[in-house]
């Protein structure tokens, strides 16, 4: 089972690998945030793969649900109707892809080479898996990690007020057209500020009384 | 045509005036209401509704399988009406309808006396092209003899346009077909219908005026007509005296109505015999 | 399946096929069911709402195609299927065409962890409920694929209110399930159907009522919340009247459907119906016990389960049909529910739906969620937990602790946020008007 293991994440891998770099490099900026969402599809797919069901489906929710709709709306309200992009790659892209692959080598080498990978011995036939499911996540976020939990809650809520701030608007500059009762409610009230300003008790009775069994007539 | 009724009762001249208060807090409530009223409608819908004052039941007419009622003044295509105990067409060709038709769709021509060449009062050919009628029923309206009328027959629909071009032999139908369809506006103008068309049975010759399907009819009358001039023939024959020729226009002017075609032919044989058998008495005596 | 099918090949038919390929045909078997049944369902659908609809606007309904118009759908299909599929040339072809399959596909990946009755799930995920939501929430990236690639700029602004719709009631929807999760402590729908025995008062609360199959979730304060909340959610994300903003043929002629015609359409359709009725089917399960009811639990007790290999096939199917009647029924009765409410009711702009999903539900559903942990606190814990005051009380004591407890927040919650909710719609009316009064005098 092992190798099918490999070969099944080195499919997935390539497939999030070449996602990614069509994001990048198509054309149409639509068309790279729909790589994007396959790329997302991609590491949730990763996660299956480790056995974590609730990230992988967490994931599914979270980025394909929510991120990805909501780089969608910011694409789609920010730019024209146009389909053309800019190209992305110069001419001198293979020089380019040269010193990054070094810059990346430079970086990567030393860590690669040097690192002690802890990987356990694979435990004795019969001993069940620990189940890392939910449960073990929520006990973990009260008990352990609560600091880190409070604190993501505190950005989270700041970021929607912070939202809310900014997209408010002023009830004034918002025009649009009124409904039928709207408008009625309206001229009642104005005729009431009018009427505030002149009181005319004597003659506004009986202007009252003979308006309603006009309109019941 | 159903049997059961389906009347429309419509209370007019009454305005409801809704306030509306808005600031009561219904909580869910008002939806609630909403759902029980819809729930009745939708219990109720199992039964039918045959009276447009309810406001529960179905009112859905099962077409074909079930036809709604059709007023009385419904109009679509017109039609030529025929009496039923002559047998004579009620049209005179006088030419109104057509003068009127707004897509000028109807044409007609006028029958000639087949003797004297002159215009009788029926009509030889008539045409309504159907599939431009728009069933305005201005002809029915300014008809002076209530000859063309609006039928109630809508289920006209074909695949071969030339059959859409109807002549008089389709269009005509009988009183007793339009006072079943259309009772009350028949009884309003029968009287004088049926008056005028005794005038016009007067003045038509021959079979000219009846209607051609009614062969039995027809042949009757060319029968009766064939008996008088043998009759005739006889008359004259039998009697030589030319005062003895206004024997057979006895049955002439008395009340001073007018002549039929035969009776004007008789008398004008009568006259021209009276007039040769003068010219031979003033002959011979002179 | 894999049971019955080992039993039934090796056991009595005794061909001794191996473990793959019972495995396999097994999976061939259920994924063939589902995709038959789907499209079915749909099919089912359209005509039963048709005629449900009809009735209650006094009226027939379709009742020509058929005996009474059992193939009206199968008409429908057909001329869906020949109609000519125009596409605008300066849309986007490749995201127009995938745009309907983004749609879709997801509404019948959701099938694959939708019980139909005892063991009769194609696929037991210890994260059922939450795999169902994550995936109905792809379905919001193909709308907007829809609306942009139509080159259109109401099919745009249709596909962005569907969206904002959609993704607005989620919330809701998820935060009401929530409070089912935390009481029965699992995510797998199996796992909240099975907790749903006993008679009005679920066995696991209280352990010596008999296994009638109707402890629902629903008799409870918190289920009752969260299902009345769960509800309006799924009309939302079904958008059915009074939601139906984004494909309102007065509004915005059909919103992000507008360029899509022929199967494409169909298949937008086809999405809509099929995702109702997995609606409709979720609440029935996590509120009206799925398959369970009356006799199901005896009779797939006596039949072939993981915990008894060696009981009677017969005993299976049996306990199966009755247990997809019940499913069945439930889910129409939902169902019907959903027309009756678009036939009763006018549908809600889009501010006022925003406004309803963020302002009234999601509080009531955070509400409903501290409701549950009550629930939770009162019927199990003990002072381990911290819960002093329950010591030494009988299980009846409780539940009926736990019960009016959560009756009164629930009940308080309600009526308080109705009022404040009502308050805020009318003061926001009357500032508006008072501000346009100041800008016009």
């Amino acid at each position: 089972m092992e190798v099918v293991v490999q070969v099944v994440f080195g499919l997935i891998a390539l497939f999030i690998l070449v996602a990614a770099a069509m994001v990048v490099s198509v054309r149409n900026v639509i068309h790279s945030a729909l790589w994007l969402i396959a790329c997302f599809f991609g590491v949730g797919a990763l996660y299956l793969l480790l056995q974590a069901e609730f990230l992988a489906v967490v994931q599914v929710l979270v980025y394909v649900g929510a991120v990805s709709v909501l780089i969608l709306f910011a694409i789609m309200l920010t730019r024209q109707i146009s389909g053309e992009g800019v190209r992305q790659l110069t001419s001198r892209w293979p020089v380019v892809l040269v010193v990054t692959v070094l810059l990346f080598a430079t970086v990567m080498a030393p860590t690669l080479i040097n690192q002690q990978w802890n990987v356990p011995p694979a435990p004795p036939l019969g001993t069940p898996e620990p189940i890392a499911g939910p449960a073990e996540l929520g006990r973990g976020f009260v008990n352990e990690f609560l600091i880190q939990f409070q604190v993501v809650g505190v950005l989270l809520t700041v970021a929607l007020i912070g939202a809310i701030v900014i997209a408010f608007e002023e009830r004034a500059r918002r025009r649009r057209v009124l409904t039928l009762a709207e408008e009625l409610e309206l001229k009642r009230l104005r005729e009431r500020a009018t009427q505030t300003e002149t009181p005319e008790p004597v003659e506004a009775e009986p202007v009252a009384r003979e308006t309603r069994p006009a309109s019941e007539g | 045509m159903t049997a059961s009724p389906f009347e429309i009762e419509i209370p007019r001249g009454r305005v409801i005036e809704v306030q509306r208060d808005d600031t009561r807090v219904r909580r869910g409530t008002g939806l609630l209401r909403g759902m029980a009223v819809i729930w009745k409608h939708w219990k109720e819908s199992f039964k039918l509704n045959r009276s447009y004052s309810q406001i529960h039941g179905t009112f859905t007419i099962e077409y074909p399988e079930e036809r709604p009622r059709i007023p009385e003044a419904y109009r679509n295509m017109p039609i030529l009406l025929y009496d039923d105990e002559t047998g004579h067409e009620l049209c005179t060709s006088c030419f109104q309808c057509e003068r009127i038709c707004p897509p000028q769709v109807i044409h007609m021509t006028q029958a000639k006396d087949p003797a004297t060449g002159k215009p009788v009062p029926a009509v030889a050919e008539f045409i309504i092209e159907y599939d431009a009628c728009m069933s305005c029923g201005f002809c029915a309206e300014v008809c002076p003899f209530d000859a063309i009328k609006m039928d109630h027959e809508f289920e006209l629909s074909t695949d071969d346009h030339l059959r859409l071009t109807v002549h008089k032999e389709q269009l005509l139908r009988p009183i007793s077909y339009y006072a079943h369809i259309a009772p009350t506006m028949w009884a309003e103008v029968r009287e004088g219908a049926l008056k005028k068309l005794q005038g016009n049975i007067r003045r038509r010759p021959d079979v000219i005026g009846l209607a051609p399907q009614l062969t039995e009819k027809i042949a009757a009358r060319r029968a009766e007509l064939a008996a008088q001039a043998a009759q005739a023939a006889q008359a004259a024959a039998a009697t030589p005296a030319p005062p003895a020729a206004p024997a057979a226009a006895a049955p002439a002017p008395a009340e001073g109505r007018k002549l039929t075609p035969e009776e004007k032919a008789a008398k004008l044989a009568a006259i021209r015999a009276a007039n040769a058998a003068k010219k031979q008495q003033s002959g011979d005596g002179s | 399946m894999y049971d019955m099918l080992a039993a039934l090949i090796n056991g009595t038919l005794g061909w001794g096929w191996p473990e793959w390929a019972l495995n396999l045909l097994s999976y061939i078997l259920v994924v063939t069911i589902v995709l038959v049944v789907a499209p079915l369902q749909m099919l089912f659908f359209t005509y039963y709402e048709r005629r449900v609809i009809a009735r209650m606007q006094d009226r027939v309904g379709p009742n020509r195609v058929g005996p009474e118009g059992i193939w009206q759908p199968i008409a429908d299909g057909v001329k869906m299927f020949t109609k000519e599929d125009i596409v605008p040339q300066a849309a986007d072809r490749i995201v127009h065409f995938l745009a309907p399959c983004v749609v879709v596909a997801p509404t019948v990946l959701m099938f694959a962890v939708v019980p139909w009755g005892p063991g009769m799930v194609p696929v037991d995920l210890p994260t059922g409920l939450l795999f169902f939501f994550a995936i109905s929430s792809i379905s919001a990236v193909g709308l907007m694929m829809a609306g942009w690639a139509s080159n259109n700029k109401f099919s745009l602004l249709g596909a962005m209110r569907a969206v904002a719709q959609m993704v607005s009631y989620e919330i809701p929807a998820v935060l009401s399930l929530i409070a089912i999760v935390i009481v029965v402590g699992s995510l797998s729908i199996n796992d909240i159907i099975a907790y749903q025995t006993g008679l009005i008062v679920s066995n696991r609360d209280l352990p010596g009522i008999p296994d009638l199959g109707l402890g629902w979730f629903v008799f409870t304060p918190v289920g009752f919340v969260a299902f009345i909340a769960f509800f309006i959610a799924a009309l939302a994300e079904g958008e059915r009247t009074p939601f139906d903003i984004p494909e309102a043929d007065s509004e915005i002629v059909a919103g992000y459907m507008t360029e899509y015609s022929g199967m494409k359409f169909g298949l937008f359709y086809l999405a809509q119906y099929v995702l109702n009725f997995l609606l409709c089917a979720i609440t029935a399960i996590i509120f009206f016990g799925g398959w369970q009811g009356p006799g199901v639990g005896w009779l797939y007790a006596q039949g072939i389960t993981p915990e008894n290999p060696n009981g009677n096939g017969l005993f299976n199917v049996l306990a199966g049909v009755l247990g997809v009647f019940y499913f069945l029924l439930k889910t129409y009765l939902f169902f019907f529910v959903m027309v009756w409410l678009r036939g009763a009711l006018p549908r809600l702009r889009i501010d006022q739906l925003m406004d309803f999903g963020w302002k009234f539900l999601i509080p009531l559903t955070l509400a409903n969620l501290f409701s549950a942990a009550l629930w939770v606190a009162f019927t199990r814990w003990g002072p381990a937990e911290g819960m002093l005051i329950t010591v030494g009380w009988s299980p009846v004591l409780r539940w009926l602790a736990a019960f009016v407890v959560t009756l009164a927040i629930n009940l308080g919650v309600y009526l308080w946020l109705t009022r404040v909710y009502a308050a805020s719609q009318a003061e926001r009316r009357r500032a508006e008007l008072e501000e346009l009064i100041a800008a016009g005098s």
